[in-house]
């Protein structure tokens, strides 16, 4: 009993903190550019691969892993902002943008993960932990792995809470969140914005697949399953509320954990879905998230 | 939108159910059929032959999608796992009872519009990204429950084997033709149906709620009951897509539903063109060639679609049926020409096209109808 409310515990707090990086990236788009990315589920693909790279291939610090994830995502969205959405900014008041740029960011996702695919195989890849060893409490076993994934996690969501209310850029993107005429007409350089916001949300990503490299493999299609989990925890909490999105993150990772101890793996996924459909029927706009404009 | 502009009175929309379809149209129509219905006969490839079947079937199922999609605008994304229930619907029928097959077409169909309408309820709530996520839960939910399922009503992961086809007393080179041509033949109603559909009020009143909810409901259309009758019609064809593919491929698994297979398909109907009637044909048409072609090269194969995909959404926003919806028309005002120039209507009301590629353009988004 005592063990397993360890590791309900314990398993929220790191699945929580995993999906809350990947889905804050979402979070923050959506807010600023009212778009729902797909490609951030292959940043995590790209991101495991460069985790890869670095640790396995060259034997680098897993320092240099985080950074070069960070930095090479954050071009990679910025480039898929600059491909697939940027062209598209002038239908943004038509009713179908957001299917118009879900479908397009989508096919940057199926490119990024079929080239892989084609150049890299699709062999599973290990990727050493970044930290090895771990921590036995109460025969629950935590990974150190897991523990620091939790930790950069936090800082990381604290480092971007920081990000947009302290500084100039930050502030900005959420001025663009909130009314983006009237942001324009204050002098925000709206068309910088986005492809930063974009290329930001990514890097975040990118970081979260250096240490799901870690845990599970670096494949063409690690970025899937991030990708559901996180389109889960952005709907839950509210599309383009941050905070929702947190307290979202650890609410399915706490009924995540808990199906897994309690029924086993194999239904976790479905058992979420579930919960899902009913908190849509009972609360169509999610968790924090408003009908229709005050964001972020 | 141009469409209220019409809708003066009843009579004004039973005119006919194509407007825009000259008797040149029509020839040229029955011209494309014919050509189509003649293939088996050249065709002495089994293996294409049967992959022309599958294409077939995959169009049902995306015309299907289309009126959901493409016409009614609603994020349908749980389509595969209505189709999986008429083709499971159908399958556990024929295993358990005698029921002929071609009964179980439509009692597939039936079962596939039940789940539809029943999928329909907790939608009505929602709009846009979210109806996509509660529909795709639905579809992974079903997909693990028939993956999981240990009664073997279903057959788990390894699926129903050996269900029986519809032709099952002809050798196997003239069942491919026997079900090209039944499918073939589907495939031609479901698509002057839905056009009709489209262009009658039902039609008007969807692509109304479509493009602006708010001006729909303010005129009295009610989208809540829309939605549902939408939804059960789709269901309807999709569900006789299942049971078609459970009755040609002899089996179903799980394997038809999920991202993937979801993914070509969504591809398929945004290439050819969401919202028009003949989108759907192109684009299934062309993704299974690029398909087909790559068989061996998965990776490739996805490579180009993607690509593709995105250069379709960005420079063609109404799909290639809009091209070619173009060419068609013009084509048409000169066939027109020779009989009677006044009968053509101007090019630039919605209803004067054929497939409603004007409408469709709109909604696509060319910036000047709904800028706030």
């Amino acid at each position: 009993m005592v063990t397993n409310f360890v590791a309900i515990v314990v398993n929220t707090i790191i699945l929580g903190s995993i999906y809350g990086l990947v889905a804050i990236g979402m979070t923050l788009i959506y807010g600023t550019l009212r778009i729902l990315d797909m490609s951030q589920g292959s940043m995590v693909m790209v991101g495991s691969f460069i985790g890869w790279g670095v640790l396995v291939v060259a034997g680098w610090s897993p320092v240099l892993a985080i950074l070069a994830a960070f930095a090479a995502t954050f071009m990679l969205g910025v480039l898929t902002q600059l491909v697939s959405v940027q062209p598209l900014m002038k239908r943004r008041n038509a009713i179908d943008f957001e299917m118009v740029t879900f479908i397009t960011t989508f096919a940057v996702a199926m490119v990024l993960t079929n080239v892989a695919l084609e150049v890299l195989g699709p062999f599973q890849r290990n990727v050493t932990p970044v930290i090895s060893g771990g921590v036995t409490i109460h025969t629950v076993n935590l990974p150190y792995q897991s523990l620091a994934m939790a930790i950069v996690s936090i800082a990381l969501m604290a480092g971007l809470g920081l990000f947009l209310s302290r500084t100039r850029w930050g502030m900005a993107i959420r001025a663009v969140a909130q009314n983006l005429d009237a942001a324009r007409l204050m002098g925000v350089p709206v068309g910088k914005l986005y492809p930063l916001t974009m290329g930001l949300a990514s890097a975040l990503a990118g970081v979260a697949g250096v240490f799901l490299g870690g845990l599970y493999f670096a494949y063409p299609g690690a970025g899937d399953l991030p990708l559901l989990e996180a389109l889960i925890v952005v709907i839950f909490g509210g599309l383009g509320s941050l905070p929702g999105t947190i307290y979202a993150a650890y609410a399915i990772g706490l009924i995540q954990a808990t199906a897994e101890q309690i029924v086993g793996e194999t239904w976790s996924l479905p058992i979420l879905y579930g919960v899902i459909l009913i908190v849509l029927i009972v609360r169509p706009y999610g968790l924090l998230g408003k009908p229709s404009e005050a964001r972020l | 939108m141009t469409d209220h502009a019409p809708v003066t009175g009843r009579q004004a929309l039973a005119r006919s159910a194509f407007p825009s379809m000259t008797s040149g149209r029509w020839g040229l129509t029955a011209f494309a059929v014919a050509i189509a219905a003649a293939i088996p006969l050249v065709m002495t490839n089994q293996y294409y032959l049967s992959v022309m079947v599958t294409t077939l079937i995959l169009l049902v199922l995306n015309i299907s999608w289309n009126f959901v999609l493409g016409v009614a605008g609603v994020w349908n994304f749980g389509q595969l796992a209505i189709y999986a229930m008429g083709g499971y619907g159908a399958g556990i029928m024929m295993l358990r009872t005698s029921l002929s097959p071609w009964l179980a077409l439509l009692a597939g169909g039936v079962v596939a519009a039940i789940a539809a309408m029943l999928l329909a309820f907790p939608t009505l709530r929602l709009y846009g990204i979210y109806t996509s996520l509660l529909t795709f839960a639905f579809a992974e939910v079903i997909q693990y429950m028939i993956l999981n399922d240990g009664s073997g009503i279903t057959g788990g992961s390894f699926g129903l084997p050996s269900v029986p086809g519809l032709f099952d007393t002809l050798s196997i080179d003239d069942q491919n033709r026997a079900y090209y041509w039944t499918i073939l033949a589907i495939v031609v109603t479901v698509t002057l149906v839905l056009a009709a559909v489209k262009q009658s009020e039902l039609g008007i009143a969807l692509r109304s709620i479509r493009d602006a909810p708010a001006y729909a409901a303010a005129r009295g259309v009610n989208p809540l009951r829309l939605r549902v009758i939408a939804f059960a019609i789709s269901g309807f064809i999709a569900g006789v897509a299942g049971a078609l593919y459970v009755c040609a491929e002899g089996s179903i698994s799980p394997s038809v539903m999920g991202l993937t297979p979801m993914s070509v398909y969504v591809t398929m109907l945004v290439i050819g063109g969401l919202g028009t009637s003949t989108g759907p044909i192109i684009g299934t048409i062309l993704v299974q060639i690029v398909a087909t072609v790559l068989v061996t090269r998965p990776g490739a194969e996805f490579t180009i679609l993607g690509l593709f995909l995105l250069v379709v959404v960005i420079f063609v926003p109404d799909g290639l049926a809009g091209v070619v919806g173009r060419y068609w028309r013009r084509i048409g005002v000169w066939a027109a020409e020779g009989e009677n120039p006044a009968a053509d209507e101007p090019p630039d009301t919605g209803e004067a096209v054929p497939d409603g590629t004007a409408a469709a353009s709109q909604a696509e988004g060319s910036p000047d109808p709904h800028v706030a």
